[in-house]
């Protein structure tokens, strides 16, 4: 079962790559949520000759949480807050994907000089998850909408969650319970923060209250 | 204290049932009333504790230890003061305050939390749930600029405790052997901890948490969210958050004493600690508002502590001793800015000038306030930063020594001509004439009066309990 | 007669192979196309007509035109074939084969395109140099998504003749690598889109002003030198999905005829796929075809990555 966790290692960097690349919010959640519908998967892999309660319980509650719950919120967010696009990406999108290129060889390039002790699910995971987590700190510094940043805030996220969940059980499950918990409220509360800015974007309209330039409405 | 103790979980608990009881439709006249009882409570148990230092609980994930002691006390005294000035603040504010204390409330239970977990993940979760709660905090205006530096928080701060998150899952991978991330876990398997790991590890873990506390290079959240918070939730943010971060690196510390990398560890502490006071030293000068200026100082003061802590010895007793002192230094700071803001609807230059003639007890205290942060002499502050300055001289960083008092004193410049301008000059008419309150004017009093009796006579009990804390870090 | 039977034959068997199924595999795709918009659409043999029309006919050439226009064709059309000479079609192994032969397959590739474009700017019309500029650029980047793929296939492979790459070696390639294979294929999926100027990048239909690229290079061409056009693009189109169907299907079933029908299988649910793809998707403004050529290269460059990091 070692390649089905490569197989989702390698589409959490594509996928990553993909959100970068994308310009519609809408396209950009649907491939996040894919990713970490992806990622949900992999606790289901790493025990493959017996499959615990807690790796089906941990992979439920993930794809609960990031592919369903996640993406759902957001949707709710952008139907609210009519932020369509990323409209002036401080880096151009061609830009941002040659450089996303070139932060995948440096994660791999990190990766070749950290050795992990104990036995491995997969030499892919610790390169894999630091590529995702650079594309997705990208995506975060490179756009300028509020939306696209929670998006490249999620990426890193699932960069951080790909590694965690593959190598160790030295987290408890309730832990692991508690950083998810922790991470949905996050996107949550961040949810709620854009629908009372685009409140007040609305309530302000046409006065001449300085408006920070991300929470443009169109 | 032997056998079943539950006293921690009781401590952590309290507060969040109080939260959830204040949803409950009562008046908030009961909600202020409430939040200070229960501030109370947990400042009478905490005070119980330095007598007898409660047993572990939950197989080892919630221990009281004396780094924790301190931390836990400070935390309690900023509630205590913070609830009392409350009761006054309100009476002046015609809105709801339900969101607000149980936000208050849940903040405690998680910085109670903080403080007594001996798990780098759940300290991690932890400190994570503070941010969360403290976000609605800042957005008590819900104007523009207070949204933007919600939004500005909340994300930085955000992807900042990730980025910890990532340290601790390194840390999990350098203790690989002890399949557990339980302090006492780690410290004993020391030896044998994968030293290229726990370096990345160490890196991750103090950009993240350094991120959450406000060092200079990830500080921009600062000033915008300390300048559009109300003071007393500033209070809790510079006092008490920033600070569980603190414990955060010190539980790092303790780490890399064990593994022989306190040297690796300390340089970047120095260097971080050095440049948190460059950044304040310059912004300071030409900053016009009342609140950023403290936040700049805030960022200076943290600077300090990090700087106290790489460079051990005495530096580390002075950088726990910094820590109570801050504390009470911002109680008294950013309640006056609080208050200030709410009599004149500002915080900025233009707006608000000659306080002595208006509010003349609100004018000494700025005046205070500019002593106590700024670390004059009386004040305790001033001790604290002796010593760190004594350690740096100790261990021969004469440069480093230098750029401190300089930083320290263009720091004094730069906050002596806001606070000054505030205080004298022709004054301006309050926006919302108010009288002097009684419960917000005691808090900064007792404050006040706390930081110089400290400065000027530390308790046994106190110094006791930093020595201990410092042989926890590692220092002889 | 030795040499008849061991080199021409096969040789000859390849090209006539490759002319008559080329035009095939574009009716199956138009046909697609027009299942999906509720069209009964032409037959699928509407290109065999097509060319036999054109053949007929005779080449009108404009007065500002050069002997480059007239050649052009000619040398597309010799360029397809000679290429398509390197490329194993399933059973059938690819008659020229040595080491190195897959840099001479690109750049066969791109002596076609420089005719292509070439012609395209000495008939002086401003519509054709706009199409060939734009033709220019995107062949740019898909020549390097092309090349980092092979690049990926050969490190694989540890081959550079195409024929081991794509042929002999990829079951051996798939054993344990297949999360890199999944990359190539995407990323090639997108190279043979660009390449074959079909929907998200180009639209094969129309000359529009708006959508010009290789359809309006064309334009001034006609009769015998149109069908040299045509038949040489179906075979460029019928190479790259013949390369695409082998690394995907790497079956060897040891059964001459079961494995042809797999591959031409494959090739028709290739044909399908691209006509599900340019149905449902809309054509791309021509700065985003720009950033899908991008990731096809970034797709294959983290490919490459893998595969170093791997061995």
């Amino acid at each position: 079962m070692m390649s089905l966790i490569d197989v989702c290692c390698i589409l959490a960097v594509f996928l990553a790559l993909t959100v970068l690349a994308t310009h519609r919010i809408v396209g950009m959640i649907k491939l996040f949520a894919l990713q970490s519908f992806f990622l949900s998967l992999v606790p289901l892999f790493l025990h493959a000759e017996a499959l615990s309660g807690r790796d089906l319980m941990l992979s439920l509650v993930t794809m609960v949480l990031k592919a369903a719950l996640v993406p759902a919120i957001l949707f709710w967010t952008i139907r609210h807050i009519s932020m369509r696009s990323e409209i002036k990406p401080i880096l151009g999108f061609g830009a941002s994907i040659l450089c996303g290129a070139a932060l995948i060889a440096v994660a791999f390039w990190i990766s070749l000089s950290l050795r992990l002790p104990g036995k491995l699910t997969s030499s892919l995971v610790l390169p894999c998850s630091l590529a995702t987590m650079l594309l997705g700190f990208m995506t975060m510094v490179t756009r300028t909408r509020a939306m696209t940043q929670v998006l490249g805030y999620m990426v890193i996220e699932n960069g951080i969650f790909l590694f965690a969940l593959s190598l160790f059980d030295a987290m408890p499950l309730l832990i692991e319970m508690g950083i998810l918990l922790d991470i949905f409220v996050a996107v949550f509360i961040m949810a709620i923060v854009l629908n009372h800015i685009n409140e007040e974007f609305e309530r302000t309209r046409g006065s001449a209250v300085s408006r920070p330039k991300w929470g443009e409405s169109q | 204290m032997g056998g079943k103790s539950v006293i921690l979980s009781f401590l952590i608990a309290i507060p969040f049932m109080g939260a959830l009881a204040v949803l409950l439709p009562v008046r908030p006249l009961f909600r202020r009333w409430f939040f200070w009882a229960v501030s109370l409570t947990h400042a009478l148990i905490v005070t119980f504790f330095w007598a007898l230092r409660p047993a572990p609980e939950w197989q080892g994930y919630l221990v009281l230890d004396p780094l924790g002691l301190i931390l836990l006390s400070v935390i309690s005294l900023l509630f205590l003061a913070v609830s009392f000035f409350m009761i006054g603040y309100f009476q002046y504010e015609q809105r709801g305050n339900r969101i607000f204390t149980a936000c208050l409330l849940a903040l405690l239970s998680m910085m109670t939390l903080v403080s007594v977990s001996y798990h780098m993940g759940l300290l991690w979760v932890a400190i994570e749930t503070t941010t969360l709660f403290s976000a609605p905090l800042i957005a008590f205006h819900r104007d523009w600029k207070s949204l933007e530096a919600t939004w500005k928080y909340l994300l930085v701060c955000s992807v900042g405790i990730a980025l910890a998150l990532m340290g601790t899952f390194f840390l999990a991978i350098a203790a690989h052997d002890t399949h557990t991330l339980l302090l006492p876990a780690i410290l004993s398997a020391a030896p044998s901890l994968s030293v290229n790991w726990l370096k990345l590890s160490v890196i991750f873990l103090f950009v993240g948490y350094g991120c959450k506390m406000g060092l200079a290079p990830m500080h921009s959240w600062k000033p915008e969210a300390y300048g559009q918070a109300t003071g007393m939730v500033v209070v809790l943010m510079a006092g008490g958050l920033t600070q569980c971060s603190f414990l955060a690196l010190m539980r790092v510390s303790q780490i890399c004493y064990k593994t022989g990398l306190s040297d690796f560890y300390a340089s970047i502490l120095i260097v971080t600690g050095i440049l948190s006071l460059v950044v304040p030293a310059v912004l300071l000068l030409s900053e016009k508002n009342i609140k950023r200026s403290f936040a700049f100082s805030s960022v200076e003061h943290m600077g300090i502590l990090v700087l106290g802590l790489g460079l051990g010895g005495l530096g580390i007793f002075g950088a726990l001793f910094h820590m109570v002192n801050n504390a009470l230094a911002k109680v008294v700071m950013f309640l006056t800015a609080g208050s200030i803001a709410q009599k004149y609807g500002s915080s900025r230059v233009e707006d608000v000038r000659g306080i002595i003639h208006t509010y003349p007890m609100t004018g000494i205290f700025l005046i205070v306030s500019l002593f106590a942060g700024t670390g004059m002499f009386p004040f305790a502050t001033f001790h604290s930063e002796l010593l760190i300055l004594n350690a740096s001289i100790i261990s021969k960083h004469y440069l480093l020594a230098g750029s401190f008092v300089l930083c320290l004193a263009v720091i004094f410049i730069g906050m002596a001509r806001i606070v000054l301008a505030f205080v004298y000059g022709q004054p301006t008419e309050p926006v919302l004439a108010k009288k002097e309150n009684f419960f917000m004017n005691t808090t900064i009093v007792v404050a006040a009066v706390v930081l110089l009796g400290v400065g000027l006579w530390m308790p046994v009990s106190l110094n006791r309990a930093l020595h201990e804390a410092v042989t926890l870090i590692g220092a002889s | 007669m030795d040499f008849i039977l061991n080199k021409a034959l096969p040789v000859l068997f390849h090209w006539g192979g490759v002319c008559l199924f080329a035009p095939f595999f574009l009716g199956v795709i138009a046909r697609v196309k027009a299942f999906f918009s509720g069209k009964t659409g032409p037959s699928v043999f509407q290109l065999y007509f097509d060319l036999a029309k054109l053949f007929r006919k005779k080449c009108v050439y404009s007065g500002t035109a050069t002997w480059i226009f007239r050649a052009a064709p000619a040398v597309i059309l010799g360029v397809m074939l000679t290429l398509s000479l390197m490329v194993p079609f399933g059973r059938f192994k690819a008659p020229v084969q040595f080491s190195g032969d897959v840099l001479l397959a690109v750049y066969l590739l791109a002596v076609g395109r420089f005719f292509m474009i070439l012609a395209a700017l000495d008939t002086g019309s401003s519509f054709e140099g706009m199409g060939a500029s734009r033709e220019a650029f995107f062949s740019c980047l898909s020549e390097l998504a092309l090349f980092m793929n092979f690049i990926v296939l050969a490190l694989l492979a540890k081959s550079i003749s195409l024929s081991q790459m794509i042929g002999a070696n990829i079951p051996m390639s798939w054993g344990g690598m297949e999360p890199v294979l999944l990359l190539v294929v995407v990323s090639f999926f997108i190279v043979l889109l660009a390449e074959n100027c079909r929907i998200p990048i180009d639209d094969p239909e129309t000359h529009l002003e708006l959508t010009m690229i290789h359809e309006v290079m064309i334009l001034d061409h006609s009769g015998v030198d149109l069908a040299f056009m045509l038949h040489a693009a179906a075979m460029k189109f019928f190479i790259f999905s013949g390369i695409l169907v082998s690394i995907i299907i790497p079956v060897r079933t040891g059964n001459a005829v079961m494995d042809m029908a797999i591959f031409f299988g494959g090739m028709l649910g290739l044909a399908v796929l691209v006509g599900v793809v340019e149905s449902t998707t809309a054509r791309f403004r021509l700065n985003r075809v720009r950033l899908l050529l991008l990731i096809s290269f970034a797709l294959a460059f983290f490919g490459l990555i893998v595969t170093l990091w791997r061995a």
